[in-house]
């Protein structure tokens, strides 16, 4: 898996000038790269049947990946729909990372259409847009083969990359007829298989990119590698508003064995060198000058204290109401109530941001693991008073993501760096600056009252949520026009499912000048900790099983209730666990940005106790997310997420003293570890609904579940992220 | 300063505490060894020295002059060793990053111990993978230990 003959490739033979597009890192499995990546017309000798699809007189494929695979994987969902409505043999298929097109983009809550990955839409946007390409292609290639025999396309069926005449069994590859087939106008409307048709769409099939994971040779931004290029490392300002003012001993710094150069970016200062390591040396001797910026003061006891202060305000913005839930409140009966609060956290992606970048009169060329083509064009054209058209960007494999490689920061110092030297530069920051220097969740905190009926359910719920709103920070204006609240905070809640006659939600921003951004499942890390929290407190006051509690808070939906009966099932959550284990339940209806999709999961988790310790020792997780495209891809994400989660639940947490991040490493900021890892058996429901995002669904019912078992053997509520697996 | 990596004699020219992880990645070109933490806390880095694991990220490249190192691209020309083969069956890396590190240990660890308990595996594998494939890690662990 090496890119790529395409990078010395001079810009103008790109075609990216004409519109077209560029073939970008030829992650190409399992068929060798291709030789060529100048792309007028796609991979040299290669014939493009849509925006999607390259055929070669051999008869070899490459499907185009409009997604970047963090993990996800979409490296081989994404062509395995293609194939599928174009009938390719899978066996056949390569796949190239493809950018630069209308088709490849998307517009996502309310905003121009970009292209990106983010909040699990790539499965729900791309689907039918991916089959419409597949069978126009197929289309078009039936076509030519009737002509070539002289026969009618309806007599003609295609199988594994070849048209076959159906009365005389004669048949061409796909090969032999696309250049031919290329020149036919494309069928807006064509044909679609009909779902029981499908060879391909809805199978195990393993991941093309596992082999090139397992031998090293999958090419991470990390991994970049370009004629001529030199290497970055950087000295952050130590704050996290902090602004680097001037350079103390930069002339001492160049001295330095193999150090090039000293760039002075805003907010840090770069060490440009012939290697990493003797870069890294120089940013470690560099001393900065530092304006600390807004957040001098910062303390992460302050901000408790003002998200605290915010739970008692009299007044926050209302996002929701349903019927006179002030009245019911305030006339008394059973009440519940509870406080609750999460920290800021942070990507901590395995892979810490890095990018190449080739600052040039005629282009800036980009390298690295992009999560926002788009946003990293209009970044680098802003910057540099450039057409984002002449921004040319390959995207290499990331090595996790989780929202954090949307943001282009770290492409921008790569190109600080090489427009000051001139040269191609790979800046790679390192782990302590990932951590100091990120974009976090912000942690918030609630408050729930809520007022029972006889029968213990819900008349009436009020929730309040405080913190640094990230639409605040993000989309200030969208947000103040939209009634001034930010789905994010109130993911789950503002738009509750479960059936409450009577419901406030209300949130308020509490300013804070941290930088914040989107963290897989972003928002309902918090809120569905909260939410599901107090619903199982709900249902311990109303005496109530948290399984059968829900099923009837959900009576009138039947999805739902299909969901919960099937982690309950599953789970064998009717029998008596063993002894030592107690069990938490819980349920999320994921809406995702904007309400792009609905899926529903359901949660039965067991914890079992060793002496004053606990272990999470099993999750039975069901999952309704529509069609199932591979379900060995939807199983990974379940599995990673629960993984992912409990790093959250029992672990993340970042603190500031005087606006510096505490952490710095995984000893302080440890992860979940493979003896920490709970069996897991995820439960994919049976669906006839289009497929829905499944990357962020399973981790908000995490942290609930693991809160409720605990309370379940100890009697003491857990209503903080992290949470102590102990007595 | 000599050693040999993946089966050939290399030499190194520079400062012997440069880290063993940045002389394979920048000098010998052998990027499927990986940077996570360069505290030696995350494993992502692990290589085999003279046959055992360890941490390339705070390895001085001076300590390993006179051994051998072999790295995820020296393990087999095919991805054919019994490590790699379960990881392929059991379809392990979501993101990936983290897997040449993971290889490299566990094929460490079954060459100590070809068949561990999932006590052992859990004592053993201090590797830490952000995806959180561990579930699939100790499956392919024991479908390779067969």
């Amino acid at each position: 898996m090496q890119p790529q003959s395409d990078r010395i490739a001079s810009p103008a033979r790109r075609g990216f000038l004409k519109g077209g597009m560029a073939l970008a890192g030829a992650l190409c499995i399992p068929l060798p790269a291709l030789a060529s990546r100048t792309v007028d017309s796609g991979p040299h000798g290669t014939h493009e049947i849509t925006d999607w699809i390259w055929i070669e007189p051999n008869g070899k494929i490459t499907l185009g990946l409009s997604q970047c695979e963090c993990g996800q994987g979409v490296y081989t969902g994404m062509p395995q729909v293609l194939a599928d409505e174009l009938d390719a043999d899978w066996q056949q298929v390569a796949v190239t990372f493809v950018t630069g097109r209308d088709a490849y983009r998307t517009g996502a809550a309310y905003e121009e259409p970009q292209q990106f990955v983010g909040a699990s839409m790539s499965a729900t946007l791309f689907y039918q847009r991916l089959r419409i390409a597949g069978a126009q292609a197929r289309e078009v290639l039936v076509m030519t083969a009737a002509k070539r025999l002289q026969v009618r396309p309806g007599q003609c069926y295609t199988e594994k990359g070849r048209v076959y005449h159906g009365a005389t069994g004669r048949s061409f590859s796909y090969g032999e007829l696309a250049e031919e087939a290329a020149k036919l106008p494309l069928n807006p409307a064509p044909r679609l298989k009909n779902d029981a048709a499908h060879q391909l769409i809805g199978k195990d099939l393993q991941r093309l990119d596992t082999p090139a994971k397992v031998d090293g040779s999958a090419e991470f931004g990390i991994d970049v590698k370009v004629p001529g290029m030199l290497y970055g490392a950087l000295k952050f300002a130590p704050t996290v508003t902090g602004k680097v003012t001037g350079l103390r001993n930069a002339d001492a710094v160049k001295a330095m064995p193999g150090v090039q150069a000293v760039v002075q970016a805003p907010d840090a200062a770069i060490v440009v060198a012939t290697s990493y390591w003797l870069a890294r040396k120089g940013a470690n001797a560099l001393e900065l000058e530092v304006d600390p910026g807004p957040a001098r003061s910062l303390d992460s006891d302050q901000i408790l204290a003002a998200r605290q202060a915010a739970l008692g305000a009299p007044e926050a913005v209302v996002a929701t109401k349903l019927g006179d839930p002030d009245a019911v409140l305030a006339g008394g009966g059973k009440v519940v109530e509870a406080d609750y609060h999460t920290p800021y956290i942070v990507h901590a992606t395995m892979e810490s941001v890095n990018a190449t970048v080739h600052v040039r009169e005629d282009a800036i060329e980009v390298w690295g693991p992009i999560q926002g083509q788009d946003f990293v064009r209009n970044a680098l054209g802003k910057l540099y008073q450039r057409q984002p058209e002449t921004i040319i960007v390959h995207t290499t494999f990331l090595g996790g993501s989780f929202g954090r490689k949307f943001l282009p920061d770290f492409v921008v110092h790569a190109a600080r760096a090489s427009a000051a030297v001139g040269k191609p530069v790979k800046v790679i920051r390192s782990r302590e600056d990932d951590i100091r220097h990120g974009f976090y969740r912000p942690g918030v905190s609630g408050r729930f009252r809520a007022v029972l009926d006889d029968k213990g359910l819900p008349r009436a719920l009020h929730a309040r949520l405080t913190g640094q709103s990230l639409y605040g920070v993000i989309k200030a204006e969208r947000m103040a026009k939209h009634g001034g609240w930010d789905e994010t905070m109130l993911e789950a809640i503002y738009d509750c499912v479960y059936r409450v006659p009577n419901l406030k939600v209300e949130m308020i921003d509490v300013k804070q000048p941290i930088p914040v951004s989107f963290m897989r499942s972003v928002g309902s890390t918090s809120s569905i900790f909260m939410l599901e929290s107090f619903v199982n407190e709900m249902a311990d006051a109303a005496g109530t099983d948290p399984y059968r509690y829900r099923r009837a808070l959900l009576a009138h939906n039947p999805l739902a209730l299909r969901v919960l009966d099937a982690a309950a099932k599953a789970a064998n959550w009717d029998r008596k666990p063993a002894p030592g284990v107690s069990r938490g339940f819980t349920f999320n209806l994921y809406t995702g940005r904007g309400e792009a999709f609905q899926t529903y999961v359901a949660m039965a988790l067991e914890l079992e106790r060793s002496g004053k310790a606990f272990r999470v020792r099993r999750v039975v997780c069901a999952v309704e997310c529509g069609r199932a495209i591979n379900p060995n891809l939807i199983r990974a994400n379940i599995e990673g997420g629960i993984g992912f989660a409990l790093t959250n639940t029992l672990k993340s947490e970042i603190t500031f003293k005087a606006g510096v991040v505490q952490q710095s490493n995984f000893h302080d900021y440890p992860l979940l570890q493979l003896a920490e890892m709970p069996k897991i058996d995820v439960v994919i429901v049976p669906s006839d609904r289009p497929p829905q995002g499944c990357g962020e669904v399973s981790l908000g019912p995490v942290a609930p579940a693991v809160a409720h078992a605990l309370y379940q053997a100890t009697k003491a509520r857990r209503r903080s992220m992290p949470m102590k697996l102990e007595v | 300063m000599d050693f040999v990596l993946n089966g050939k004699a290399t030499r190194f020219d520079g400062d012997g505490d440069t880290p063993l992880l940045w002389v394979i990645r920048d000098d010998a070109g052998l990027t499927g060894t990986k940077y996570g933490c360069g505290i030696g806390a995350c494993g992502a880095c692990t290589v085999h020295v003279d046959g055992n694991a360890q941490r390339s990220c705070v390895t001085p490249v001076s300590s390993v002059a006179g051994r051998t190192v072999t790295t995820i691209e020296g393990l087999s020309p095919d991805r054919s060793s019994r490590v790699q083969r379960a990881w392929i069956a059991k379809d392990v890396p979501q993101c990936g990053y983290c897997q040449s590190g993971m290889v490299m240990a566990v094929t460490a660890l079954l060459k100590q111990n070809p068949h561990p308990t999932d006590k052992e595996i859990d004592a053993s594998v201090s590797n830490l993978c952000r995806c959180a494939t561990y579930h699939r890690i100790r499956e392919a662990v024991h479908a390779a230990a067969k």
